[in-house]
């Protein structure tokens, strides 16, 4: 059975994971604890058979994504409980839950998700996954996939630097903002979406770097999930 | 190079004179400028900070007897923001400090006009809000409450509308009632974000700041990202600011920037839907839905080549025309006066003969393309631009301009180039990065123009053939082509992103046109001017006292030997740079004078092979000295020299190797 140290760890694999490979410092930095307790760690998950070592970097197995996918679970149903029913700030919500998921058993979880309607996401809006460990696809695709009158939201948008996000925010082009693609221009040339009342020309290299989901025909979020 | 046009002063932009000075900001296309124009009037002055394209104007206005400085800044969608447009403005605020900052919005798209006048308060400034284009945007079934966004927002707001001088005084008189009256009030975001706000507006209030109201915009300054924000803190509030930071991080888990222009459209939205009423029944198509057909590929492709063939043939047809009737009309009535003139002068020998060829043949040559070309030309431009097409071109050639390292807007330039390149340098000169600039303006400079068609036309066209003639200009392109892969790999940088607003269609201002295209051509004619008739005096020195045929003995090697021409004709090529087709009128007269043919023929002198490496050459090699004098106030010295440098190289490479191809496949 993984300790509570070790469910830790696979949530922060978990999260880290859904944005692109793990490396052991980057896991070291999340936690707060040197290189060499990360390393032990990771020695003792890896022979649980939780997690491979590909390269040095970290990746779940198909048990260890079962249990961490089960601790977010948690996780995220008691930030769910914390802000929802018992009215805490989100600010405190994190480490509250990281103390209370530990207790809920799968018959906890049952009642409190009935409790509350079945929520979709947490606080954060980051997904629920289910008792049998689904989660409702989140990845999304990049904008320049979309075909003109899809209706999108932005979920996130891919910049190393932030400058790009702060521009775009700007125009008030932020992640949860709905865009409609209006036109294309030929020859996989730029966009034209429609933000609000304004309507922008969006090149590819930039429409590439938003990443939207949506509801329309054609649009990109419904096949690429993650599986 | 410093000096730009005289009313041009880099660096130091000044404040202008008046009672109370306003400075007018917006986000791009809300009618700024025209609001601008009909505020002031005659001691308008443009200037820009150095390495900035972004203009702002200063002017004054007068209100009754009492006198209004007026500021006009580059259009912005934020004043906190990493373009160039948020860094003029933001820059040139601080610079000049403006009593009264009027925002002027558009009531179409309020709600993102709004984030500029809420982000503007934040930074405690004195806002007036004028809700300009009302008419239009009427005329698309929106209306603006506009008392009572000022009442919500506790600022005065104007309604306006600038292209008929509607609302003008009352936002003059507006601007000296808000001096009068305190900041507005404070005005709150969400209370989480103002819950974790707090501790940094304490922290100011206790290290510097004089009030509540300056330590507040501080505070929201350095959650926004500001940077003059943190220069201003000392240790203790930076250290606060990175807590806050990281608390509204966490909390919120997004970047604090983003999070506070995520409240801040919230805001601006909400506010928006509160003062704005929108018709729904409008039972006639509305001017967007006839502008989105200049978007929609099927319809905008046929427009864009509509548009790129009315550009071109309007250069090459209408220019031409224009520019010969200019020509005629200066040989029969300036030249004969200037002649006189001279003659009374200088007497009648080789010093006034090459007084003429600068007086009369240079300011000829220079207003027969600032006349024809780039007046009419910038006229025709303004208004495709006025009206929001040039958005809609650009969106549609993006893809074909960025294999060229360049944005869809670049299009219009490089077509212009091909009647004329002066006016296409300029219109280069407007693109958005100096990496664009540059390479735009390298690619003008060697695309074909309608002088050196019609030379190319006219002598291997007239003497070998039309398909000849064309069987060069493909070559011309060929070369330009590459060159275009060349100058897009050896670039340092990429082209950025593109990003650009679309707006419907605009009703033009004719006047606000026209007075743009007077600008250009007036800055032309002061730029270019001057150089024209400076070099038209050395190359009517040296022609005039023979000295030009000891030019023949250094060009021998290359013209002869290399090229394989008749040492003459190299000449002819150098004084080809004052227009380009006197380079055929002269090598024609030469010829005759060298050989001693009666009759004008070109083919008694060279063969058919000669001609075409002559014209080939001509095309390639030193543009005009007119576009030379505009490329050189844009680019630089050291520019302008590697680029004229490089055309002769590579004239000289493409013209020696097809004189020895040329007889290889039967043409000699």
């Amino acid at each position: 059975m993984p300790t509570a140290a070790m469910d830790e760890y696979l949530e922060s694999i978990y999260k880290l994971a859904e944005k692109g490979a793990v490396r052991p410092g980057q896991l070291a930095e999340i936690m707060g604890v040197s290189g060499p307790t990360v390393t032990a760690t990771l020695k003792r998950l890896e022979s649980s058979g939780l997690i491979d070592r590909p390269d040095g970097g970290v990746a779940l197995t198909l048990a260890g994504r079962q249990a961490a996918l089960d601790i977010v679970r948690r996780h995220r149903l008691a930030e769910r409980f914390l802000v929802d029913v018992l009215k805490l700030p989100w600010a405190e919500v994190h480490d509250e839950a990281c103390q209370l998921e530990h207790a809920l058993s799968p018959r906890v979880q049952q009642a409190l998700e009935a409790f509350m309607d079945n929520p979709a996401v947490c606080p954060h809006g980051h997904p629920i996954p289910s008792a049998d460990g689904v989660v409702a696809p989140q990845g999304g695709g990049p904008l320049c996939e979309c075909a003109i009158g899809d209706a999108v939201e932005v979920l996130r948008i891919d910049d190393e630097d932030g400058a790009l996000l702060a521009y775009l925010a700007t125009l008030g082009l932020f992640p949860g903002t709905p865009v409609r693609v209006c036109d294309v221009a030929p020859f996989k040339g730029p966009l034209l979406v429609e933000v609000g009342d304004a309507r922008y020309a969006l090149g590819r290299d930039i429409a590439r770097k938003i990443v939207v989901a949506g509801e329309a025909g054609g649009s990109p979020g419904r096949s690429g999930g993650r599986s | 190079m410093s000096s730009h046009c005289d009313a041009c002063r880099d660096g130091s932009i000044e404040r202008p004179p008046g009672e109370i000075v306003i400075a007018l900001v917006g986000n791009p296309n809300v009618g700024k400028s025209t609001l601008f124009n009909a505020l002031t009037g005659i001691g308008v002055f443009t200037a820009h900070y150095p390495g900035t394209t972004r203009e702002v104007f200063v002017g004054t206005s007068r209100v009754g007897d009492r006198s209004v400085g007026v500021i006009d800044l580059p259009g912005t969608y934020a004043l906190g923001g990493t373009g160039e447009d948020a860094w003029v403005t933001r820059r040139a605020l601080e610079d000049l400090q403006p009593d009264v900052v009027v925002v002027v919005l558009d009531p179409t798209t309020l709600a993102r006009n709004l984030y500029l006048a809420l982000e503007a308060l934040d930074l405690g400034m004195r806002v007036v809000l004028a809700v300009n284009l009302i008419d239009e945007a009427a005329r698309e079934g929106v209306s603006v409450d506009v008392a009572a966004l000022g009442v919500t927002l506790d600022v005065h707001a104007v309604s306006t509308i600038a292209t008929s001088g509607v609302g003008v005084a009352d936002l003059a008189q507006a601007a000296f009632a808000a001096v009068r009256e305190p900041t507005p009030r404070l005005r709150t975001y969400g209370r989480d974000l103002e819950a974790l706000l707090h501790p940094l507006v304490v922290a100011w209030q206790g290290n510097g700041a004089p009030d509540e109201h300056t330590a507040r915009a501080r505070a929201l300054a350095m959650i926004g990202g500001s940077e003059s924000a943190f220069g201003l803190a000392n240790d203790t509030v930076r250290a606060e600011a990175r807590r806050v930071q990281t608390a509204i991080n966490s909390h919120f888990a997004e970047e604090p920037a983003t999070h506070l222009a995520r409240e801040r459209h919230g805001s601006a939205g909400m506010l928006a839907d509160a003062v704005t009423t929108r018709t729904e029944h409008v039972r006639r198509l509305l001017p967007r839905d006839l502008w989105s057909l200049t978007t929609k590929p099927v319809t905008g492709v046929p427009l864009v080549a509509l548009a790129i063939a009315a550009v071109f043939a309007f250069l090459f047809f209408v220019g031409d025309f224009l520019a010969t009737g200019f020509s005629a009309i200066w040989a029969a009535v300036m030249s004969p006066a200037i002649g006189t003139l001279v003659t009374a002068v200088a007497g009648d020998g080789v010093v006034s003969r090459v007084l003429l060829w600068g007086f009369d043949a240079g300011i000829e040559a220079s207003l027969a393309i600032g006349l024809p070309y780039i007046l009419t030309f910038y006229f025709l431009l303004g208004l495709l631009e006025d009206t929001g097409y040039l958005n809609s071109l650009a969106f549609l050639t993006d893809r074909l301009m960025h294999r060229l390292g360049l944005h869809g807007r670049a299009i219009v330039p490089l077509v212009a180039a091909a009647g004329c390149n002066v006016p296409a340098l300029v219109a280069a000169g407007q693109l958005p990065t100096k990496r664009e600039r540059f390479i735009a303006s390298t690619l003008v400079l060697f695309v074909p123009c309608s002088a050196r068609t019609a030379v190319i036309l006219g002598a291997v066209g007239h003497y070998i053939g039309l398909e000849a003639a064309l069987i060069v200009l493909g070559i011309v392109f060929l070369v330009w082509g590459v060159l275009a892969l060349v100058l897009q790999r050896i670039l340092p940088g990429s082209s950025e992103g593109l990003v650009m607003e679309m707006f419907g269609f605009r009703r033009p201002s004719v006047r606000r046109v026209a007075a743009k295209a007077w600008e250009q051509f007036r800055e032309f004619l002061l730029v270019a001017m001057p150089i024209v008739i400076a070099g038209s005096l050395v190359l009517g020195g040296l022609y005039e006292t023979g000295w030009l045929s000891y030019l023949s003995g250094p060009l021998r090697p290359f013209i002869e030997s290399w090229l394989g021409l008749p040492a003459v004709a190299g000449l002819t090529l150098v004084v080809g740079m004052l227009r380009k087709e006197l380079s055929l009128q002269l090598l024609v007269a030469l010829s005759a004078a060298t050989a001693g043919f009666a009759a004008a023929d070109l083919t008694g002198i060279m063969s058919e092979a000669d001609l075409i490496v002559y014209v080939l050459v001509n095309a390639l090699a030193l543009p005009c000295i007119s576009s030379v004098a505009v490329f050189w106030r844009r680019h630089g010295v050291w520019r302008t020299i590697s680029v004229v440098g490089a055309s002769i190289a590579i004239a000289l490479l493409v013209g020696g190797i097809l004189a020895r191809v040329l007889p290889l496949v039967g043409i000699a």
